[in-house]
């Protein structure tokens, strides 16, 4: 029996190896390639760790003198999308669990199916006609089109199994509708309110396409100006990697270090019935 | 899914709970209506970026059918959706299943497991681009230490698919596993405990008690990965732009050729109508199978 | 005349301090009054590369000569032509200067009348320094730069010719010497191959639209030309077939998966020293000679592109730096487009062998070339290209389309397709296409 429970206790770390393993060596294989001269990554067989370091790759990188506008044009986009989206997304997905309407939710279908590509040359025309281009605004409505409809679903799967007897009995002493939201709904919440919130933060961080045609040159935002700075016809990979590291590590550091919350909030979407269906993934342009 | 035990809410009476619901939808709505009534009318117009545009009625769709790199894209995005469904779907599960299993470590490795769905689409296809270089890639090299045969990977219109399939598997596969695990947890204990008095194997516990029970979990990875694949983008647009000659095309690359590279917006716009169209009739199918093979109900599948 | 006076002494001033040549050198007998905008602001849009950063590096000049503010930013070609673009189409373009790029835009850009015509500014002494007269700049950069009324839509900035690059090391190793025509250099790519020692004779663009600037090498070499005199596509023709025939046979002595690589990967190959022969732009030669990415650093010869059986001809390419239409500050941007094609700075872009200035008078001056770092071999092939340079793409509207159509079947040859069956389906999927967009 013992020997059994050895042999399985083997087995399953062989397989946790192999699910593991493509992910570890893909950033570790990034990392490397981000810190290697040219000659190096150009060299075969392969060298993992370098004999000299090549920092320049990062230092070039960040030596953007327009760093400074792209954080705060990065925080002021991503945060007010992601408390927008909030503000209207949570009592929304309240109202949705409440009301069993999961039908009103094909709204939110369409505008995922829709290809991501048609909404581009509409609204550049719209936000001219506007006069909205050059500031802020376009971006930080286009992250809502991201951002509104994780938090109503991440909410929405949330409410459900939030329990109801205790509104219930605030409906009996007669409060309203929003003060049972505001006071008994809400505080409960609170963990499944993070939830949406860190997957806002990363899918907005993450979904910057539209930023390109959108942004102007004192309105990027971080990723947009890395993004920029990464030319696909480009030669020299060293460079490439530190850019790509650069743009994608916040989004790494906080999926590990958030991977309770947003296991728990994506896997108990799942069991509501597709949360994660109707979620707007990043790069699904 | 939920109607089973969905709470008792409809006691309240439902409508008043429509000013929590209103705000959000008029944002949604207000900024994906102009984009599609823009579309729609675009799609009946002759409008290439710098002329004037003139009404063709339908023409731009007629062109479809005739178009061969439209006709050829079809058949990449449906063998390329194919493909990107079932494989992260059987990883997926593996995954899902082993860390269901209790070990040391396991919340920061489910943590790294899922990093490749969060991070930066455009900045992983960055990077695999250069693991598939057939000279200097990291990935020929790791296949000689095994013994096998350097491979053209994305550089080879034969091996091209295949090759982008990898990749959004390895970025995918962690969503159905995150799906699937949320089926596992929902499990009863009480079959398991029965099949192991019968002596059942790992196995045999598996194929009959689990994968029935998870069937619906399954079905709603298979049609998050249906949309998502038919519309992938960044990656194909990053690694290949849709070539070797035109072997990875699918109907979004043309898409953005057409509107992006060709400015052809009116034979764009029929594209996109088209293409959703299209994404919408398998996700139908999808849903008329689950009906008729009972897939929302667990063990229906089996 | 105390102005205009005052004005010289200004700009002296300026120049003086810009350590500016050929500003220091004409203004004496100019009458240009560079500061008359002086305070104006001007945005301009650049493509990211070496030109692009030349413009950076030393705009500060240009302000300190004429007092106007410059805004720049450099985005990556593919997303700086969407952005000019769908901005030039709206109306309402946020840029007052445009850096385009002829052989993809040029007939975009005037069937759409997006660029101001600059004709009156060249003719006008107060805006324009003398040594900027029309037949300074090449041939080919004239037939971008003009339309076909005549009318000057742009200056040109930067040519690109393509050149041969060998690798001397190999080439001394098995005794051979760089080869004149296609098939010799086709011969010896088979000979030089040895597959074993991961050695190949021949790289080159296989990529699908990135292919086409090669394969119009052979093409022109072969004696096509791209339009008859109705505007016909004639790429199908036998010269056609001809051409593909023996590019298909140069890149049969290239690395596995060449039908993929663009110029970076052939780039690559090339530097790492497994490829021995070479065909694309001129450009690639800092990337070359750069110990930080290359093996072969002072190994690589520079030679004409071999002729084929009926001419020998340089495909050429290029960008340019225009106003749009709808600028309102048009003189000032033009006072900046004329500092972007200046002397200097068409000295210090050739080199740095960032690119290549289209105007005689930058080549043909000593001065320059006794300061280009790159290898005199280089430069040589440089002069040598522009003598039988001819664009290498045909100008047309929907150029996009016909490089990815057409090199998507030339790509297919690759494969093993017959290349008089490819073209043909290619042509009868490009020629309504064609028709389409040149007769709006």
């Amino acid at each position: 029996m013992s020997v059994r429970k050895i042999l399985n206790k083997i087995a399953l770390a062989i397989c946790v190896f192999l699910i593991v393993s493509p992910a570890i060596f893909f950033f570790l294989w990034m990392l490397s390639l981000s810190v290697k001269y040219e000659i190096d990554n150009a060299s075969y067989p392969p060298v993992f760790i370098p004999d000299r370091f090549a920092w320049q790759n990062y230092i070039d990188v960040l030596a953007s003198n327009r760093f400074t506008t792209y954080f705060f044009n990065t925080l002021i986009v991503t945060g007010t999308a992601t408390l927008a989206a909030l503000l209207v997304g949570v009592p929304a997905g309240y109202g949705i669990a409440r009301m069993q309407a999961h039908r009103s939710a094909v709204v939110i279908l369409i505008a995922r199916i829709t290809p991501g590509l048609s909404y581009l040359i509409p609204l550049f025309l719209l936000f001219q006609w506007l006069g909205l281009l050059g500031t802020l605004v376009p971006q930080i409505i286009i992250h809502l089109v991201v951002t509104v409809p994780i938090v109503i679903w991440i909410m929405m799967g949330y409410f459900e199994t939030t329990p109801l007897e205790l509104e219930e009995a605030a409906g009996i002493d007669g409060a309203t509708r929003w003060q049972v939201f505001r006071h008994v709904a809400l505080p409960i919440a609170k963990p499944g309110i993070a939830v949406a919130f860190i997957l806002a933060v990363i899918f907005s961080w993450n979904n910057f396409v539209f930023g390109i045609v959108l942004a102007g040159r004192e309105t990027r935002t971080l990723p947009v100006a890395v993004y920029n700075m990464i030319s696909f016809d480009q030669l020299s990979w060293g460079p490439l990697a530190a850019a790509a590291l650069i743009v994608t590590l916040p989004v790494l550091l906080l999926t590990v270090f958030a991977q309770r919350q947003i296991v728990a909030g994506l896997t108990a979407g799942a069991v509501k019935g597709g949360v994660v269906l109707l979620s707007w993934h990043p790069g699904r342009a | 899914m939920s109607s089973s035990t969905g709470p008792p809410a409809l006691k309240l009476r439902p409508l008043s709970y429509w000013p929590f619901v209103l705000p959000a939808l008029v944002v949604v709505l207000a900024v994906i209506v102009f984009p599609w009534v823009f579309t729609i009318w675009m799609s009946l117009q002759e409008w290439k970026v710098g002329s004037p545009t003139t009404f063709v009625g339908l023409a731009n769709y007629v062109r479809m059918p005739n178009d061969p790199r439209f006709v050829e894209a079809v058949w990449h995005t449906l063998l390329y959706t194919a493909l990107s469904v079932i494989l992260p779907l059987i990883f997926g599960t593996f995954a899902a299943v082993v860390f269901h299993q209790k070990f040391p470590l396991r919340g920061f490795l489910r943590g790294v497991f899922i990093m490749p769905m969060m991070a930066t689409p455009v900045a992983i296809a960055l990077v695999w681009t250069m693991m598939f270089h057939p000279q200097l890639g990291v990935l020929n090299y790791l296949l000689s230490l095994v013994g096998l045969p350097a491979q053209l990977w994305v550089f080879d219109p034969g091996t091209v698919i295949p090759s982008l399939v990898l990749v959004e598997t390895w970025q995918w596969t962690p969503l159905v596993m995150l799906i699937v695990l949320g089926g596992l947890a929902a499990l009863p204990t009480e079959p398991y405990e029965a099949a192991l008095i019968d002596g059942a194997s790992f196995w045999q516990m598996f194929r009959y008690i689990t994968l029935p029970l998870i069937t619906p979990f399954l079905f709603i990875a298979a049609m998050i990965r249906l949309i998502d694949a038919l519309k992938s983008f960044d990656i194909i647009f990053a690694i290949t732009q849709g070539g070797p000659g035109s072997a990875s095309e699918t109907i979004n690359l043309y898409l953005y050729s057409v509107a992006f590279v060709y400015y052809d917006v009116g034979y764009g716009s029929a594209i996109a109508l088209v293409f959703f169209v299209l994404i919408v009739m398998l996700a139908a199918v999808m849903l008329y199978f689950r009906q008729r093979f009972h897939w929302n109900e667990a063990g229906g599948g089996a | 005349m105390d102005q205009v006076r005052l004005s010289r002494r200004a700009l002296l001033a300026g120049t003086a301090a810009a350590g500016a040549a050929s500003f220091a050198a004409t203004p004496a007998f100019s009458q240009v009054n560079w500061k008359k905008y002086s305070g104006t602001k001007l945005e301009a849009i650049l493509a990211k590369g070496p030109r692009g950063d030349n413009f950076q590096k030393h705009i500060k000049e240009f302000t300190e000569l004429t007092g106007i503010q410059v805004e720049s930013e450099q985005i990556p070609e593919q997303q700086q032509r969407q952005k000019c673009v769908i901005e030039l189409a709206s109306g309402k373009p946020s840029f007052d200067v445009v850096h385009l790029s002829y052989h993809v835009q040029k007939r975009q850009f005037e069937k759409a009348g997006w660029l101001a015509d600059i004709t009156p500014f060249m003719k006008d002494p107060t805006l324009t320094a003398p040594d900027l007269v029309e037949n300074d700049f090449s041939a080919a950069g004239l037939s971008y730069a003009k339309n076909d009324k005549g009318q000057m839509l742009s200056l040109p900035w930067s040519v690109d010719y393509f050149i041969l690059y060998y690798n001397k090391e190999i080439f001394a190793k098995a005794g051979v010497q760089p080869p004149k025509t296609l098939d010799e250099m086709n011969a010896l790519a088979e000979k030089l191959t040895d597959t074993k020692a991961g050695i190949f004779g021949y790289v080159g663009r296989g990529l699908k639209n990135a292919n086409m600037t090669l394969w119009t090498n052979y093409f022109l070499n072969y004696g096509g030309e791209f339009l008859d005199k109705s505007g016909n596509i004639l790429t199908d023709g036998p010269e056609a077939i001809e051409a593909t025939k023996s590019y298909v046979r140069s890149n049969k002595s290239s690395p596995p998966g060449v039908a993929g690589f663009n110029w970076m990967e052939s780039l690559a190959a090339f530097a790492q020293g497994r490829a021995a022969m070479w065909v694309d732009g001129v450009g690639w030669a800092p990337g070359v000679e750069n110990p930080n990415s290359s093996r072969v650093v002072g190994k690589v010869g520079y030679t004409m592109v071999p002729a084929g059986p009926k001419g020998q001809y340089s495909a050429t390419y290029g960008d340019g730096i225009g106003i749009p239409a709808a600028c309102t500050k048009k003189e000032a941007a033009y006072l900046l487009c004329q500092w972007v094609v200046s002397k200097t700075q068409g000295a210090r872009l050739v080199q740095a062998g960032g690119g290549v200035s289209f105007r005689n008078s930058v080549l043909n001056d000593p001065e320059v070339q006794k300061g280009v770092t790159l290898p005199k071999e280089w430069f040589q092939s440089v002069l040598d290209a522009g003598k039988i340079s001819k664009l290498g793409l045909p100008v047309i509207i929907p150029v996009a389309e016909f490089r990815d159509i057409v090199g998507a079947a030339v790509t297919a040859t690759l494969a093993g397709a017959d290349p008089a069956a490819e073209l043909k389906k290619a042509h009868e999927q490009f020629r309504p296409i064609l028709e389409r967009s040149e007769k709006a």
